[in-house]
């Protein structure tokens, strides 16, 4: 059966008049009404929490994700790619987060070969809400929620920060989006709504606000 | 008349932006740049405010952001304080504290009244009759208080920031802009704070009559306003500083979280007054006050003046008058030698009258102004010569006795200061790591020793940082001690005030000692010198300096009281900010909203309370729901449940030892109540555990327990070095319980798994798919009917919902809510971990000891809980019912349990039970109730008794049949 799954934040989406799109069961905004160029010249707030995620911990973690092909970060508190845009970020020493990105099968991969666990590896249940913020004004909004400096991770950076973002526990990395500066913030679904509310209203006093996930994954653009 | 000077070099005004305002009802005009109190003198208007005791007239003390005698209130803006406050176009200013306006203020008797109201007064009357302090409680509340405030002010938004630097500079005097030169020269990204509007603290007011410090400003200010790794920031006040070298910076608009690598303090010192009688009438003022009214407002402070003295700075202030155009009748120095200075040598040049060995014993008022000044020679033991006295008529007194430093940074940062004897006042004696001073707060004094103790410390700071940076020379402090050892002068008639904020006099102080209050942090508190709205600033040091001398001892043996933040008041609106309170929704939120759910916090997430029907009551909805789960179906939205998985060879044995039960014994398949302690054996959670491989288990823990839950497992493992992983899921998995006789009808109608008594027996728990989710189902009984409690991953809840209501529509499904599981968990005799229980509570006195087992090698907890077994319990929860004829208002939940007239428990849980058709609860009771029959009384709010009786718990269904069914 094709069960449909549901964004965290799709209550708070849903009040932005959005045009739907699905990603990988998932239904989302291709777009939001209003001036979304706007929006992202100042700071954009995006959900992308259709992006399929997996985690793995355990003593035995690091080897065993490399015996499956995967190249995971040397250090904790580090992050590489995936193909297909996805992210592996090492938590800790023998921590794992993996998210793909639109086209990628990691994840996927990744918890159907390790199943209810194996010696030394165990499953971890990654139902995160995936939120990016992207534009140029993107760190006047950080500063207003977190105390970690932002500004220290370029755009090269590959720094994993575990840190509370107005009062909630956070794993934020730096991703830019064409050229413009962004961030990358995932938390527990329960707190999304509460996440996005903040944001959505400290990027609104900066002439910013939420836009469409189809403005930065393309496939959520086909409507559904 | 107008006391505006003509333009003056470097003056912060605009004189091409005029300002009209009022001040009670009289029409005044200042400039852009003028601050409220220099409008108002400039207008000549002196007379500023009321002091808050006796409503003596007050004005200009310091213009330092400490003239708490002159607080106005703007509208809806109250206790502005009139020496910084800027200047706006139509202003509606009033002084706070008066009763008619600040000319004819009723209060004033209270000045007459002053020998009666000592300090302390109301500690030792208004006790009795008692039936008379609510009377005394609202007169003083009138009376005293500052400002009025205005309820329907509009909300101001005050969002907090974060920011950070390599070195935070805090003073922007000539020392401050010197370490931040330094230190940006080296590289380091430098903020630089100053509370002004402008740069350059006393380069802007300290001239000496000369040009000098101006230029030497213009060419400090050049260079910082030029270097790129330097951020200035005036009107911004370093309000605190914290662990971690976050600084609290304060302006006008928000709060400023800033975290500095490294902090310069160079904030500069306090003047001190001098204690003398008289020495709050209008006119009197610090010679710094005086100085900043000339060069920064062009305000001329008086026609003449007398200066007293007690260091170079008094000599240089008489040469800022002189040089704009203010007679100088004498300079009073305490000193009995020449300080062989410059500009004690310029004021001999120019003629003017010196008094060494001299002070001010009084000042004379003329109306409501200082008219004259009574000098008299010191004797040998420092007291003034009144017979010898000499009366000097002026229209105003500076004050230029010596400082205090502005430490406060230095305190909170963990400095330890002691007091420097040659200096006159405390120092730094250690600095943590990363924290420097600079010039005045350390002890130097010299201007060009300031700059070079500037330069020194940003050096320092950039070097501690990993800057390349050249060592540079410590800068000796001062060698002549710029503070007076005691400037202060008794007087019969007293009102020689040490403490301005709350009208204390030197006597007070005196008093307070006698009375045994002897040391500072006692004086303080019993004279609250230094608790007013200054806060001590310039009445501390002096405080001291009088403990000290009462005691027969020194300064740096009294000490100083404790520095806390913040170190200005802060608006409150600063301290809100934006409401950042988190709360947290479970992935059906949306389907709650749209059944008409009405909601209630449990901890920080929201849940349903019950949801509401047309035409139905609160009770009513919340009955029916549970009729529902009694008769039918109902399903109950948990994913508020935490809920944990643990994995790996040590699994079940680290269950064993968190839990009070035996869970190594337990099949794969089955679950089983679990109970945790802690080390006192005080019961902190409970839950389920599920088996759900030989090293795989799933677990559930209360609503509000799971964080601390995970915390405290993964802090033991790491203590035990146990071969399991633990995974907090509660986010993850969103959580129902379908519950009620018919809860397997809808359930069959969505998922292929077996829900046969035999396949799935109660206790159970299988893996399957509902609806095509995945899900974990376990076989619950907690509302003690048939339950089927299905875990499934948070985005597909909303799936799961949908399917099981539709699938439940045709079985009359109807969700319920908290208050409704409440009831069915009530009636069953189930406890609420933190509402049946306290922070006290051990299994043994909430009679769950079945789920203990002692007989295991070890759990958390069983230690303590074998020595509380060898002891009576003072306390036991126990079921209760009232007569089923109880009419009318009834127990609550924390009513108190009372027999023979005394208390003897408290009620934990009440509620009306349409199944058993009367009120049941539970209760804490005291041994003897039991023992005794196990009748007793609740006490309600009004005093009211209503007799209950001990009932044996389950209420409904004691033999569990109905949650087994078919088990």
């Amino acid at each position: 059966m094709n069960v449909k799954r549901t964004s965290p934040l799709h209550d708070q989406v849903a009040t932005l008049n959005p045009r739907w799109g699905r990603v990988r069961g998932m239904r989302m905004a291709a777009a939001l009404a209003g001036d979304e160029t706007v929006a992202r010249e100042s700071v954009a707030v995006v959900d992308l929490s259709c992006l399929d995620k997996a985690g793995v911990k355990g003593p035995e973690a690091a080897p065993w994700l490399e015996g499956l092909g995967i190249v995971v970060p040397a250090q904790a508190n580090a992050w590489t790619g995936l193909p297909g845009s996805g992210v592996i970020a090492r938590l800790g020493r023998g921590e794992f987060f993996l998210e793909d990105g639109a086209a990628g099968d990691t994840a996927g991969r990744v918890r159907d070969a390790l199943g209810a666990g194996i010696a030394g590896v165990y499953p971890v249940t990654r139902q995160d809400a995936g939120i990016a913020l992207v534009g140029r004004r993107v760190n006047e909004l950080l500063v207003q929620t977190c105390n970690v400096n932002f500004q220290e991770l370029d755009s090269e950076s590959r720094t994993v920060v575990m840190t509370m973002m107005a009062g909630v526990a956070v794993l934020v990395i730096r991703q830019d989006h064409q050229n413009l500066p962004g961030f990358r913030i995932w938390c527990d679904p329960t707190y999304a709504p509460y996440l996005w509310e903040t944001l959505t209203g400290i990027a609104a006093e900066l002439d910013g606000g939420p836009i469409g996930t189809g403005r930065l994954l393309s496939q959520a653009a086909k409507l559904e | 008349m107008s006391a505006r000077l003509p333009l003056v070099a470097g003056e912060w005004i605009d004189r091409s932006k005029k300002f009209g305002f009022d001040f009670e009802s009289e029409r005044f005009q200042g400039f852009a740049g003028d601050t409220v109190s220099s409008a108002l003198l400039a207008a000549g208007v002196r007379v500023l405010g009321r002091s808050f005791k006796y409503h003596r007239a007050r004005s200009v003390l310091s213009m330092a952001n400490h003239d708490v005698n002159a607080m106005f209130q703007d509208g809806a803006r109250l206790n502005l304080r009139g020496d910084v406050e800027p200047l706006r176009d139509r202003m509606v200013l009033a002084a706070v504290n008066t009763f008619g306006g600040v000319r004819r203020d009723r209060a004033r008797i209270f000045d007459k009244l002053s020998a009666v109201l000592p300090v302390g007064f109301y500690y030792k009357a208004f006790h009795t009759p008692k039936a008379w302090f609510p009377f005394w409680e609202r007169m003083f509340r009138r009376v005293t208080g500052l400002g009025e405030l205005d309820f329907s002010t509009p909300h101001i938004r005050t969002p907090k920031r974060y920011d950070f630097c390599d070195v935070l500079v805090v003073g922007a005097g000539p020392s401050g802009l010197c370490a931040s030169l330094a230190a940006a020269d080296a590289g380091a990204k430098v903020v630089l704070v100053d509370e002004n509007a402008r740069i350059g603290g006393s380069l802007t007011y300290q001239r000496g009559g000369s040009d000098d410090p101006a230029a030497q400003l213009r060419n400090l200010a050049s260079g910082i306003s030029a270097h790129p790794n330097i951020s200035v920031r005036t009107g911004t006040l370093a309000a605190g500083c914290y662990a971690d070298n976050w600084v609290a910076l304060v302006d006008a608009e928000r709060m400023t979280k800033i975290r500095a690598r490294a902090i310069i303090v160079a904030s500069g010192v306090c003047e001190q007054p001098a204690v003398f009688h008289n020495n709050d009438v209008p006119g009197v003022m610090l010679a710094s006050a005086a100085q900043r009214l000339i060069y920064r407002y062009a305000v001329r402070p008086m026609q003449s003046a007398v200066v007293l003295t007690g260091n170079q700075d008094g000599y240089a202030a008489a040469l800022d008058l002189i040089a704009n155009g203010i007679r100088v009748e004498a300079v009073v120095d305490l000193r009995r030698t020449d300080g062989g200075s410059a500009e004690e040598a310029r004021v001999t040049e120019a003629g003017i009258r010196t008094l060494r060995g001299h002070c001010i014993y009084e000042a004379r008022a003329s109306g409501s102004m200082v008219g004259a000044a009574v000098i008299c020679p010191l004797l040998t033991g420092g007291e003034a010569d009144a017979s010898r006295s000499e009366t000097v008529r002026c229209d105003g007194v500076l004050m230029s006795v010596g400082y205090a430093p502005a430490a406060a940074l230095l305190h909170q940062a963990g400095a330890a200061m002691r007091f420097d004897v040659q200096v006159g006042q405390f120092v730094p004696a250690s600095l943590p790591g990363g924290v420097f001073a600079a010039g005045r707060v350390n002890g130097v004094y010299a201007l060009e020793d300031r700059q070079r103790d500037g330069s020194r410390a940003g050096l320092e700071a950039a070097k501690y940082l990993g800057f390349p940076a050249s060592a540079a020379p410590v800068v000796v402090r001062a060698a002549v001690a710029p503070s007076h050892p005691y400037p202060i002068f008794d007087h019969p008639q007293a009102k020689n005030f040490v403490d301005f904020d709350e009208d204390l006099q030197l006597k007070d102080l005196a008093n307070a000692v006698q009375e045994g209050f002897d040391n500072i942090e006692l004086l303080k508190r019993y004279a609250t010198i230094g608790m007013g709205p200054s806060q001590g600033k310039h009445s501390n040091m002096n405080a001291i300096r009088v403990l000290a001398k009462l005691l027969g001892t020194t300064p740096g043996e009294v000490g100083t009281t404790t520095s806390r933040p913040f170190f200005h008041p802060v608006p409150m609106s600063h301290l809100a900010g934006r409401g950042l309170v988190p709360y947290r929704l479970t992935p059906l939120h949306s389907r709650h909203e749209r059944a008409g759910a009405v909601f209630m916090q449990a901890g920080i997430w929201l849940r349903p309370e019950f949801y509401m029907t047309r035409g139905k009551t609160r009770l009513e909805a919340v009955r029916e729901e549970a009729a529902a789960v009694r008769t039918g179906v109902g399903i109950i939205d948990v994913g508020t449940l935490g809920k944990m998985e643990i994995s790996g060879p040590d699994a079940a044995t680290f269950l064993e030892r968190i839990y009070t039960g035996r869970f190594a014994n337990m099949k794969v398949g089955m679950t089983r109540y679990a109970l945790m302690l802690d080390d006192a054996g005080v019961i902190i959670d409970d839950g389920v555990v599920a088996r759900l491989g030989e090293q795989r288990f799933y677990f559930t823990t209360t609503t509000t327990g799971s964080a601390n839950v995970y915390r405290e497992m993964t802090r033991l493992n790491t203590m035990w070095g146990m071969e399991v992983g633990i995974v907090n899921v509660t986010g993850a998995y969103a959580a129902v319980n379908l519950a009620g006789p018919r809860a397997r009808d809808p359930l069959a109608g969505v998922t292929n798994l077996d829900l046969s008594a035999e396949a799935f027996p109660y206790l159970g728990v299988r893996e399957a798919e509902i609806a095509g989710v995945p899900a974990r189902l376990l076989r619950a009984g907690f509302v003690g009917e048939l339950g089927y409690e299905i875990h499934v991953p948070a985005d597909r809840a909303c799936a799961l919902w949908d399917a099981l209501m539709e699938a439940g529509g045709v079985h009359g499904i109807r969700p319920f809510g908290v208050e409704a599981q409440r009831l069915l968990r009530l009636e069953k005799g189930h406890i609420i971990i933190g509402q049946d229980t306290d922070g006290l509570t051990t299994p043994l006195e909430a009679a769950v000891d079945w789920a203990v087992k002692m007989d295991k090698p070890y759990f958390v907890g069983q230690r303590s809980l074998k020595i509380v077994q060898r002891k009576n319990p003072k306390a036991k929860l126990v079921g209760f019912t009232l007569d089923s004829a109880t009419e009318g208002k009834v127990p609550r939940e924390c009513h108190l349990v009372i027999r023979d007239g005394k208390i003897a428990g408290r009620v934990t849980s009440i509620a009306w039970s349409p199944a058993m058709e009367k009120y049941v609860g539970l209760a804490f009771v005291s041994p003897e109730i039991i023992a005794n029959g196990g009748g007793f009384f609740i006490r309600m709010d009004g005093g009211q008794m209503v007799p209950a009786r001990i009932a044996k718990t389950p209420f409904y269904d004691p033999a569990g049949d109905r949650q087994k069914l078919g088990a």
